[in-house]
């Protein structure tokens, strides 16, 4: 990881993790965020949906791309950083993510250096949970 | 059963406000969820998407997504951060529909959320695109 934003060039990729998404993860989530939604927390529910059990929420896989972007940009992504992203596959708790980012672009707006990044973050399988783009201004 | 919001609501209907203050009860629970050996050291602030997730949640309820049976994706989500926010900071969410189409029996909905801290500044925005089927008694994501 460069030491600081100025040292950013384009092609540079982040420091994606991988987390085991827990259903221990998910409680907290629930706790957290205020979406008691049964098909996260009550299995018995879950069997009788689609999906057969319990899924993580959407916005836990969006919250581990933005604690990467958060430790990669920590002065500038929570001033001026913006996403747009997709949710494509749920995540089922005992599953391992790993988020994953590279920066495309770095532009000059308006006098303030901003990097795009494509950001997601991957199934075991290598599907994405969610995918789409960032913006970071660097200074 | 109630004929949920989302099958009645009209461009532009206003959601809120919803109080999505976050206390550091919730800002531990977040850690616990999300929180790893990579995480950052946010201080006195919070990840600011707890505030998107927290008015996302009151969505969900006003809308009568899981109450009213619905099958519900969270397809799609757009945040922007326009300063750090701190863990107890009160923070209200204001929200707007600014899109609700059917298509082969599924609403394609979108909701625009303003975040203003006490004095009245904007500090944060997000939008939240949902696919809702009638046909499917679930909710997910």
């Amino acid at each position: 990881m460069p030491n600081s934003n100025s040292q950013r060039t384009v092609g540079d990729t982040l420091a994606g993790f991988v987390r085991k998404i827990t259903q221990d993860r998910v409680d907290a989530y629930a706790i957290a965020s205020g979406d008691h939604n049964p098909i996260h927390l009550d299995e018995a529910y879950a069997s009788t949906t689609q999906f057969g059990t319990r899924i993580a929420h959407g916005m836990l896989s969006l919250a581990l791309v933005t604690e990467m972007l958060a430790a990669e940009f920590p002065f500038t992504w929570h001033d001026g950083g913006k996403l747009k992203v997709r949710f494509s596959a749920p995540v089922f708790p005992g599953e391992t993510v790993e988020t994953y980012g590279k920066i495309t672009s770095i532009d000059d707006e308006n006098g303030r250096l901003v990097a795009t990044c494509t950001i997601g973050c991957k199934k075991p399988d290598g599907t994405d949970a969610v995918a789409g783009r960032a913006t970071v201004p660097l200074e | 059963m109630a004929v949920p919001l989302i099958s009645t609501a009209m461009v532009g209907h206003v959601f809120g406000p919803y109080d999505v203050t976050i206390s550091a009860d919730r800002a531990n629970a977040y850690a616990s969820a999300v929180g790893g050996d990579e995480s950052p050291d946010y201080g006195e602030s919070l990840a600011p998407i707890m505030v998107v997730a927290a008015a996302l949640a009151e969505l969900i309820e006003e809308l009568g997504l899981f109450s009213g049976g619905l099958q519900t994706v969270h397809a799609g989500q757009e945040i922007s951060w326009l300063r750090p926010i701190k863990i107890g900071e009160k923070v209200d969410a204001r929200g707007k529909l600014t899109a609700n189409s059917i298509r082969r029996g599924n609403h394609f909905a979108t909701v625009s959320v303003c975040y203003k801290d006490s004095t009245g500044t904007e500090i944060a925005t997000s939008s939240t695109t949902i696919i809702v089927s009638e046909e499917v008694s679930v909710a997910q994501q």
